[in-house]
């Protein structure tokens, strides 16, 4: 009974961390359940896909609703990651333990560092690139005609696939950027049991022109396909544990729901090196289960 | 093509999200509420998926039976959505999303065809 207390508290602060600075509980399940409840490495993946469903789920529904995700362009990409989570999804099985673990340190390394980055940004607040992204999400809110877009359509001609894809205020660009982008997403995912939003949410802002709003929401719908096509793979191979996803998932989904309400009470700048710290030394503990010392 | 097609498509799929979440997420809730009532750890091993003992497991109020069911919806609900998309994306004559929606239903089977051979 104390393990699966344990392991609600531990889903639930997962999710309230997760949920605060934007990130899919993948990269917090797998240390939680590796390191602190012994969990080999691919049953603690397993459970961690399972996770992230229920948060994408919860989050694109409203997304979607809001009309802030772009679905037609999500749909495309995650045909892209479905295909990488296939091939994660049956590498997964092949691959050394201490590997897989080399790999999420690595990960969780680059996390810390992208959120340092983010810190320093907020500090030199940029207010046009704010603006910029305003201007998307609310054009976005509004719908088509908001920015004249079926006048311009009118004068230019019949929409194009591409034109098809893009949002009000912005145009979709290096489609083929970002399938690549997206197969390694999806491998990525499959391979370490996260959304695979740290890789799509860049590849869409910075390469292909998305505004980083409708790229965080687009990639939480494409969360779900990326991550439920590898599940299924874990599933089939006998790779999740019901036992341990009851808590976890209860858990995390509790948690990220209490995050999402609190999120404007807490000084995320303070939270943000606590977790680069919590990350940093995570990263140390499975690089030494990697190199056999842990 | 109106601009309230679309939009009711995605507020449609965003209902089914929520749907499938939260009634997953309540399987898997009352699954761990009898784990947990039980006295057995979650670390114990745990039966494997038999689609035959599902309903004889809820049944029973047999935790396994939940969280199997439980699971079952939450690895669904996506490839729920896409489906929902592709019937959508027809109703409103978007040939190539059906196309893209097609694929992507034909990309998950070929996942249930791997995990299926090498398991």
């Amino acid at each position: 009974m104390e393990v699966g207390l344990l392991m609600l508290v531990g889903g639930v602060a997962t999710g309230v961390f997760g949920s605060l600075l934007g990130l899919g509980g993948g990269v917090l399940i797998v240390p939680l359940l590796t390191l602190a409840f012994g969990l080999d490495l691919r049953a603690a993946v397993g459970v961690s896909l399972v996770c992230v469903i229920v948060t994408s789920g919860a989050s694109a529904s409203v997304y979607l609703q809001l009309n802030v995700a772009n679905l037609r362009l999500g749909m495309l990409l995650e045909l892209f990651t479905a295909i990488g989570a296939v091939v994660g999804g049956a590498v997964a099985f092949l691959l050394d333990e201490r590997l897989l673990a080399g790999l999420f340190a690595v990960l969780l390394a680059y996390v810390a560092v992208t959120m340092l980055g983010r810190a320093r940004a907020d500090r030199s607040d940029t207010p046009a690139s704010d603006e910029a992204d305003d201007h998307a999400s609310s054009a976005v809110e509004a719908g088509p005609d908001a920015d004249g877009a079926t006048l311009d359509q009118a004068v230019a001609g019949p929409p194009t696939a591409t034109d098809r894809l893009s949002g009000p205020g912005y145009t979709v660009r290096n489609l083929r950027i970002g399938a690549v982008g997206s197969v390694f997403a999806g491998v990525v995912s499959a391979l370490l049991g996260i959304g695979g939003g740290i890789v799509k949410v860049p590849v869409m802002h910075l390469v292909m022109g998305v505004p980083l709003r409708v790229s965080t929401a687009t990639s939480n719908l494409m969360i779900g396909i990326t991550a439920s096509t590898s599940a299924i793979v874990y599933l089939i191979r006998g790779g999740i544990d019901p036992y341990v996803v009851g808590p976890t998932v209860v858990g995390v989904f509790l948690g990220a729901t209490l995050g999402s309400r609190t999120a404007h009470r807490v000084d995320l700048r303070v939270l943000r090196f606590l977790f680069v710290a919590v990350l940093l030394y995570t990263a140390f503990e499975m690089a030494r289960r990697a190199l056999g010392i842990g | 093509m109106t601009t309230n097609g679309p939009r009711h498509l995605e507020a449609s799929i965003g209902r089914l999200l929520t749907i499938g979440t939260y009634v997953s997420v309540g399987l898997i809730a009352i699954g761990t509420v009898l784990l947990i009532g039980s006295g057995r750890s979650p670390l114990d091993a745990a039966p494997a998926l038999d689609p035959a003992r599902l309903a004889s497991d809820l049944g029973g109020l047999q935790p396994t039976g939940f969280l199997w069911l439980g699971i079952l919806g939450v690895v669904a609900t996506p490839a729920a959505r896409v489906a929902a998309a592709l019937v959508g994306f027809a109703r409103s004559g978007e040939r190539r999303m059906v196309l893209v929606a097609g694929l992507i239903v034909i990309v998950i089977a070929i996942g249930v065809a791997v995990g299926t051979a090498a398991s």
